[in-house]
């Protein structure tokens, strides 16, 4: 009887303190359907540093990573309507952004003079929130080749499952463990040099 | 996988997800979502896609109709309308517009022969291509416009493909139509 009730407890404990988050998204998502700017910008503060993280590790560069996050957030807002909710809101959200990195990508491919801008700025380091070893990992993730480091970082940072990886990347799953191998051997090559301490 | 690359992969779940930019980015993203949208469809672009369907449909109707005029079997007409190898890839103009040399070549071969071979055709039938040239061609200059202020953008890009490519399949098509009408030996 004392352990049922305190089950019933938790649970409730539970609901009471996952509610909140999930109403509110939910709240704010139908709102902005209704395009109130007021609740996208409350979608935006809760998502804004996961979106731009994920960014951030895939370009490997501050701007590209500003520029990509504002557009995911723009694109997001166009195309909210047809958001159904059939996955959680910042998994759509977050392929929005893989797609505004992509494109992005694409794009500096054909204008040179922003690839070489990109190069100078990404031999900076980035500001991460990352710290001793972790931070030597996050620079040497940053060194990739960019295949595999978008891989790597949907896959190993993120979590998405090769399935999930390859269609954000629109790639074959089978391209997407070959990228996740060949990034693998190249860290652990570049860590091994590094002294790093997993 | 290696020990260490079993360790690579536990710490990288152990990286940061969330990284708080160094600027606010909403002020740039308020801006763009606020901003009133600007419709793709200007008037004169809405006529402009309009004249090439319009005058597409009313090439080949023309061109059936002379045909079937002529003695062939509907099917036999409708197998020779189907597009005469006129393939383009999607529309990649990078902001470098090629397209219309390319086409301002073939179209000359083909206009050449063309204006030899209207004097062939009907007073009407003639009227009647020269009519559907003139407003693909009015279509094509808008369209062309449009472009020159906005380079990337691929839906008029496609649009002009189109219209080109209707020009293009209309003078084929009269040019072929007319040898036709010269070989027959029953007029």
């Amino acid at each position: 009887m004392l352990l049922a009730a305190r089950f019933s407890d938790y649970s409730s404990r539970m609901v009471t303190l996952e509610r909140p988050a999930f109403t509110e998204e939910a709240d704010c998502i139908a709102k902005a359907q209704q395009s109130d700017a007021k609740a996208f910008e409350r979608l935006y503060r809760m998502h804004v540093d996961r979106v731009y993280g994920l960014c951030l590790r895939m370009t490997g560069n501050v701007s590209e990573a500003e520029d990509s996050t504002q557009e995911a957030f723009i694109q997001a807002w166009n195309k909210l309507h047809l958001f159904r909710g059939d996955s959680a809101f910042s998994t759509w959200l977050h392929r929005i952004a893989v797609n505004a990195v992509l494109g992005r990508i694409r794009k500096s491919k054909r204008e040179q003079d922003r690839i070489q801008v990109a190069v100078e700025q990404s031999s900076a380091p980035l500001a991460t929130a990352d710290t001793g070893d972790m931070r030597d990992l996050s620079e040497a993730v940053d060194r990739l080749p960019e295949g595999a480091r978008h891989v790597f970082v949907l896959h190993a940072v993120y979590g998405y499952s090769h399935e999930e990886t390859a269609d954000m990347l629109d790639i074959a799953a089978g391209t997407s463990k070959a990228q996740l191998h060949r990034a693998r051997r190249l860290l652990a090559q570049q860590l091994t040099e590094q002294g790093f301490e997993a | 996988m290696t020990d260490r690359e079993d360790k690579l992969m536990r710490a990288a779940r152990g990286l940061a997800t969330g990284i708080s930019p160094a600027r606010d980015l909403w002020p740039g993203i308020e801006q763009a979502i606020s901003a009133p949208r600007k419709s793709r469809w200007s008037p004169m672009l809405a006529q402009a896609a309009a004249a090439v369907l319009l005058v597409g449909a009313s090439s080949l109707v023309t061109y059936v109709a002379v045909k079937y005029d002529a003695g062939d079997t509907p099917a036999q007409v409708m197998t020779a309308a189907a597009p005469q190898g006129l393939i383009f890839d999607r529309a990649a103009f990078g902001g470098e517009d090629t397209l219309a040399a390319v086409y301002g070549r073939a179209g000359g071969n083909i206009g050449s022969m063309l204006d030899r071979e209207l004097a062939s055709l009907s007073p009407e039938a003639r009227e009647d291509v020269e009519r559907n040239l003139a407003v693909i061609r009015r279509a094509i200059e808008e369209i062309a416009t449009a472009l020159e202020k906005e380079p990337d953008n691929v839906f008029l890009q496609e649009l002009l493909v189109e219209a080109y490519s209707n020009e293009l399949a209309l003078m084929n098509r009269i040019g072929s139509m007319a040898q036709r009408v010269m070989a027959r030996r029953d007029i």
